[in-house]
């Protein structure tokens, strides 16, 4: 009931934003519909219509930036929520952030190495366009500005983990095998809200002539949850009798960098990250908890492109467990590429794209082509299509009977 | 003075002593086109920027954009900010373009859904400028080097003496054979200007359609390119335009293309 007013509120604020706004308030944002169709029986994926509503007031030194959206589903209620709303404070060199924010990092495309500030939203996978995946964080973020050089200072008061989707969703992601079903225990799943659990993350930036670059560290949480396997055993005939799987978070210790540089026709660019004592599962269930505590690394090499008006992209991404144990869930090495085809015509009215995901360790893939046609200024036709592939049980392959097409139209004001 | 002073100055004499000869006589194609290139428009400059573009049927698209643009001596930085259309604001584009000659131009562009400013290759000189009839290219200044220049004719446009200088690229495959403008003897504005496509026939004209002074900088404030060939034209005219205010460097960082207007 509180939704439904709060959102009647929302619509009434939107009808009636014309007659009502306070000089200096803008207000934009966009509506769309959005369905999805399995190719393999017909059904409908989702069917969704959004409202995404961004106000903004501005004076000299200050500024307030608010960003509430709903999601309506048929079969659902209506689903409001902020995905920002801030204060900013602007001094002479200093900036300061301060509410629900959506904090980006790195120089990747698609891929999350250093971008790990703010969580991600998986219910429909990484099929939302990342403003929609990224979720906003509740930090005071600070920045000092030299020139093109930026130190950034986050402090996040409140963990906020991935959002994964529910058992029942078509994006439930694949859990890893047990020797019989387990049971789930999530008392340890939360991190309490309290001052000594709170993130702290540093970067300083450079925009060069030569060169952008990126240098960060961060004491944060595994926005992932480690799942602690324990068994029970039948004391008398030492045989198994359940599985406990308790998902809990663990602090995780980052550094890491990123650059990007033009070659003439070329854009290089690189991200890497060190993860010190992130926590694996493992298929050993004698361990204790069925976890153990490595280093990690990820990284990230990319070159862009143009060639015949098409826009190029590639990049390489490896993600590498150090003093690795066979026993590890999973592997030593994670190999993944992506590629990015897109080409404008009718003067940038039509789009043309095709973005591809493929892991090499199970040879499997997400096959993204869309096409996008601009009717008028602000209004917008998307039909595309996610197709999945592979052999395994990859990342992508295990969301093989989820091929689906797709049309969304938006409208922008 | 020493000997290696002396021997410098008097080299530098006779270097000047024919163009102080001969200053009356005719200016070549690449004199006029550095005069061009050399018009001074002052150290700084903002302004409104609305782009129309209009297809054979008379249907507008309209862009607006507010732009800002300093000269830091060897190099010139310009922040583009879009205002319109919708799906598009709060956009940002930074171009630093470098006097040496050869040097390519280092660009930025910020979209605030990715909240991340993009370093992009400046390479794609022949793309289109927000789907108008102008080209990156046509819209920065091209190193007068870059073509070989030839006087055609002297001859009254609209009013104004000027020369018609026809200068043909040196790069090989560039998307025009060759360009004619028509300049305005002392003000060293181009006042139309003809591109020419791969087989030497008329592609695009642009015409100066209102010019004025302003701090003592002769400046474009309204023009039109026209595609004959696909009927398409775009209408651009730059409007509450400031010279010389002494616009803050701070326009020119990362910091400002994210927060925007």
């Amino acid at each position: 009931m509180r939704t439904k007013i709060i959102s009647l509120a929302l619509i009434a604020l939107f009808l009636t934003a014309g007659y009502a706004l306070p000089q200096g308030l803008t207000f934009r944002g966009y509506g769309r519909t959005y369905l999805g169709v399995l190719t393999e029986d017909g059904s409908y994926s989702i069917q969704q219509n959004t409202l995404d509503l961004k106000l903004e007031h501005k004076r000299d030194k200050t500024a307030l930036y608010f960003n509430p959206y709903l999601y309506q589903y048929p079969d659902r209620d209506i689903n409001l929520k902020l995905r920002q709303a801030y204060l900013d404070i602007y001094f002479g060199n200093i900036d300061i952030r301060l509410g629900k924010q959506q904090i980006i990092w790195g120089k990747a495309d698609g891929v999350f190495i250093t971008d790990i500030i703010s969580p991600k939203d998986l219910s429909e996978f990484l099929l939302p366009d990342f403003e929609e995946i990224r979720i906003g964080v509740d930090a005071v973020k600070l920045n000092y500005y030299r020139g093109d050089h930026t130190f950034e200072l986050v402090w996040m008061p409140r963990f906020q983990p991935t959002i994964f989707p529910g058992a029942e969703s078509y994006w439930a992601p694949k859990m890893m095998a047990f020797p019989m079903t387990p049971t789930f225990d999530y008392s340890n799943a939360t991190v309490e809200s309290k001052l000594e659990n709170s993130e702290l993350a540093l970067k300083y930036s450079a925009l060069t002539s030569v060169i952008d670059f990126e240098i960060m560290s961060g004491y944060l949480w595994d926005d992932n949850p480690t799942y602690h396997v324990r068994k029970t055993v039948e004391p008398v005939t030492q045989q198994l009798a359940g599985i406990t799987v308790t998902p809990e978070h663990h602090r995780l210790s980052m550094a890491g960098g990123s650059f990007s540089a033009t070659l003439g026709a070329w854009v290089l660019r690189g991200e890497g990250a060190f993860y010190r004592g992130k926590y694996f599962n493992s298929t050993n269930l004698n361990l204790t908890d069925g976890v153990v505590i490595k280093d990690y690394f990820h990284y990230l090499v990319g070159l862009e492109y143009s060639l015949w008006d098409f826009k190029l992209s590639g990049q390489f991404i490896q993600e590498a467990i150090l003093d690795y144990e066979t026993e590890i869930y999973q592997d030593q090495f994670q190999n993944t590429a992506t590629f990015l085809a897109s080409r404008d015509f009718l003067r940038e009215t039509l789009n043309l794209q095709l973005f591809v995901y493929y892991g090499f360790n199970n040879e499997d893939a997400l096959i993204r082509p869309k096409l996008s046609y601009d009717f008028t200024d602000g209004f917008e036709i998307l039909l595309g299509a996610n197709i999945f592939t592979g052999n395994g049980a990859g990342m992508f392959e295990q969301y093989d009977n989820n091929d689906m097409m797709y049309a969304k139209v938006k409208y922008s004001f | 003075m020493s000997f290696k002073k002396m021997i410098n100055s008097m080299l530098m004499m006779s270097l000047l002593m024919p163009v102080l000869a001969f200053g009356q006589e005719k200016l070549t194609g690449l004199q006029i086109i550095q005069n061009v290139y050399d018009r001074p428009t002052g150290k700084d400059q903002t302004g409104e920027l609305t782009m129309t573009l209009i297809n054979s049927r008379d249907d507008q698209r309209v862009r607006k954009i507010r732009q800002y643009l300093k000269n830091f001596g060897q190099v010139e930085k310009k922040t583009m900010f879009f205002i319109s259309p919708a799906d598009v604001r709060n956009t940002s584009f930074m171009n630093w373009s470098y006097d040496e000659q050869g040097r390519d131009d280092d660009q930025w562009i910020y979209l605030p859904a990715l909240k991340r400013v993009k370093r992009i290759s400046s390479d794609s000189k022949s793309d289109y400028f927000m789907g108008s009839d102008f080209t990156y290219d046509d819209l920065g200044d091209r190193h007068p080097t870059e073509d070989t220049h030839n006087l055609l004719r002297e001859e009254k446009y609209n009013g104004e003496s000027c020369y018609v200088v026809e200068s043909i690229p040196k790069e090989e495959n560039y998307m025009y054979s060759k360009t004619i403008t028509w300049i305005i003897k002392d003000k060293w504005i181009g006042l139309k200007k003809e591109f020419y496509d791969e087989d030497d026939d008329l592609l695009k004209m642009l015409t100066v359609k209102k010019y004025e002074k302003i701090k003592g900088y002769w400046l474009i404030l309204h023009s039109e390119m026209s595609n004959s060939q696909k009927d398409h034209k775009t209408d651009m005219l730059l409007e509450n335009v400031q010279v010389d205010v002494g616009v803050s460097d701070d326009n020119f960082t990362e910091r400002m293309m994210k927060r925007g207007l």
